[in-house]
C-alpha cells in the first residue's frame, strides 16, 4: 500500500469515527421552551458555592486534623477531600456545558454570528475537555495533590458579578425570543 | 466464475432499477418529492442514466472505450446530481438558523475546496483516471461536508428530523464506500473492475432501502425561522462567554499550577 493510499484510507476512517462521533448520543435536545429553564438556571452556578469548597479544602484545616487526628481518621480525610474535588471538578464542567448551551441559544437565535468568537469556544471547548480528563484521571489515580484553591474564587467572582446581570438581562430577552419563536414556528423543537 | 459474476452484475442492475423506480414512487405518493426536490432529482437521474448506460453498453460492450468514458462521465453528472441533493439536506438542517447556516456553508464550501484539491493532487495523474479520480474527489467531499453537517448539529445542539438525518447518513455512507471503492480501482484498475461494479450496486441498494425507511412518512418542507435576537446582542454576549469559559479553563490550570509548584 503506497502512501497516497494510505492517507487516503486514513482520511476516510477519520471521517466515518466523526460520522459515528457525531450522531452517538447527540447534545440534550431540548424541548421548546427549555430555553427558560436553561437560562434560569445559568445564573445558579457552582462556582457561587466556592467559599464553602475553599473551606473544606483549607490547608489550614489539613495541618490541624494532621496534628491532632489520628492517621486513620486523617487519611479518611483526605480521601474525602479528594472526593470534594472530584465533585467540584464535575461541577466546574456543568457550569463550562451550561454556558455552552446558552452560547448554542444565542447563536441559534441570531441573524449573524461571528466565526472568530464560534472558533474560540471550539478552541476552548477542546481544551477544557482535554484538561478536565486529564486532571480527572490525575487525581483518581492519586498521582496530583490535593489543590488549595484559594485565590480562584478572587479570579471568578469578579467577572462573575457582571456576567450574573448580563445573563439576567440576556435571559428576559431570550426567553421572550424563544416565545415569539414557538408561536411563528409550528413545529417549535428546533429552537432547542 | 466471470460467467457468474457477470450474472449477479445483471441481477443487481435490475434489482436496483426496480428499487430506483419504487423509492421514486414511493417519493411522489407521500409528497415527498416537494420537500426533497434535488433528492428526488438525483434519483430521477441515477435511474435515467442508469438505463442509458445499459443501452450504451448493449451498443457498444463492455470492452468499448467510447463506451466506458460516457458512461464515467454519466457517473460523474449522477454524482453532481447527489451533491445537489447533499447541499438541500444541509440546507433543510441548518438553513433556519440564518447565522448558523452563513458560517457554516462557507466552512462547507471551504472544506469541499480543501478536499478536492487533496484529491486531485494525491491522484495518479492518468488520462484514463481523470474521471473517477474527479469522482473520488466528488465523493470524499461529500462525505466530509456530511459529516461536518452533523458536527455542526451536534455542536449547536439542533434539532434534527429523523428523515434528514437518514438521508444524511446514508448520502455520507454512500460516499465513503464509492471513495474506497475508486481509491481501490484506480490501484487495482482491470482486475477490480468487476468486484468493484458488484460491490458499489450493493451499497447502492442498501442506501436505496434506508433513504426509503427514512421518506416512509410525509416530510415538511423546509421552513425559515427568522431569527428574534438582535445582532447586538449576540456581539456583546458571545465574547463574555467566552470569557467566562476562558475562567473556567483556567480553574483547571490552577491544578496544574499546584503540580508545577510540587516539582
Amino acid at each position: 500500500m503506497n502512501l497516497p493510499l494510505f492517507l487516503f484510507c486514513g482520511l476516510l476512517a477519520i471521517l466515518v469515527v466523526l460520522l459515528v462521533w457525531a450522531l452517538r448520543g447527540p447534545r440534550r435536545l431540548r424541548k421548546p421552551g427549555a430555553n427558560l429553564t436553561l437560562l434560569e438556571e445559568t445564573g445558579k452556578r457552582h462556582v457561587n458555592f466556592m467559599p464553602q469548597i475553599r473551606q473544606a479544602l483549607a490547608k489550614t484545616d489539613s495541618l490541624y486534623l494532621s496534628r491532632k487526628a489520628p492517621a486513620l481518621v486523617a487519611r479518611r480525610v483526605r480521601q474525602e477531600r479528594r472526593r470534594i474535588v472530584l465533585v467540584y471538578l464535575s461541577a466546574v464542567r456543568e457550569d463550562f456545558h451550561n454556558l455552552l448551551r446558552m452560547a448554542s441559544v444565542i447563536a441559534r437565535l441570531s441573524p449573524e454570528i461571528v466565526a472568530l468568537h464560534e472558533f474560540e469556544r471550539v478552541r476552548l471547548t477542546v481544551m477544557f475537555s482535554w484538561r478536565y480528563q486529564l486532571v480527572r484521571l490525575q487525581l483518581r489515580a492519586g498521582l496530583m495533590p490535593i489543590p488549595s484553591l484559594d485565590g480562584l474564587s478572587d479570579l471568578v467572582s469578579g467577572l462573575s458579578v457582571r456576567m450574573e446581570t448580563a445573563m439576567n438581562e440576556l435571559g428576559k430577552r431570550a426567553a421572550l425570543a424563544t416565545e415569539m419563536a414557538s408561536s411563528f414556528n409550528g413545529r417549535g423543537s428546533d429552537v432547542a | 466464475m466471470i460467467a457468474g459474476v457477470a450474472l449477479i452484475q445483471q441481477f443487481l442492475w435490475v434489482v436496483n432499477a426496480v428499487a430506483g423506480t419504487f423509492l421514486l414512487v414511493w417519493l411522489a405518493s407521500r409528497k415527498n418529492h416537494l420537500a426533497f426536490p434535488a433528492f428526488s432529482f438525483y434519483i430521477l437521474v441515477n435511474l435515467t442514466l442508469g438505463a442509458s448506460v445499459y443501452f450504451i453498453y448493449r451498443r457498444w460492450g463492455f470492452s468499448s472505450v467510447t463506451a466506458r468514458r460516457i458512461a464515467w462521465a454519466m457517473v460523474f453528472v449522477v454524482v453532481c446530481a447527489r451533491a445537489l441533493a447533499v447541499a438541500e439536506v444541509c440546507r433543510r438542517l441548518l438553513g433556519r438558523y440564518r447565522g448558523i447556516w452563513a458560517l457554516a456553508w462557507r466552512i462547507f464550501l471551504a472544506s469541499t475546496v480543501l478536499v478536492l484539491l487533496y484529491s486531485a493532487a494525491a491522484g495518479r495523474h492518468r488520462w484514463e483516471l481523470v474521471l473517477p479520480s474527479a469522482q473520488r474527489g466528488m465523493e470524499l467531499a461529500i462525505a466530509a461536508v456530511i459529516v461536518l453537517l452533523l458536527l455542526f448539529i451536534r455542536y449547536y445542539g439542533v434539532h434534527a428530523d429523523p428523515a434528514d438525518r437518514s438521508l444524511a447518513v446514508g448520502l455520507c455512507l454512500y460516499s465513503c464506500f464509492n471513495a474506497l471503492n475508486n481509491t481501490i480501482l484506480e490501484r487495482y484498475l482491470y482486475s477490480y473492475a468487476v468486484l468493484w461494479n458488484v460491490l458499489g450496486m450493493l451499497v447502492f441498494l442498501a442506501s436505496l432501502f434506508l433513504w426509503a425507511w427514512a421518506l416512509r412518512s410525509p416530510q415538511p418542507a423546509a421552513d425559515a425561522v427568522e431569527a428574534t435576537l438582535t445582532p447586538e446582542i449576540y456581539r456583546s454576549v458571545a465574547p463574555q462567554i467566552n470569557t467566562r469559559l476562558r475562567l473556567l479553563n483556567e480553574q483547571l490550570n490552577q491544578f496544574w499550577k499546584v503540580e508545577a509548584t510540587r516539582n
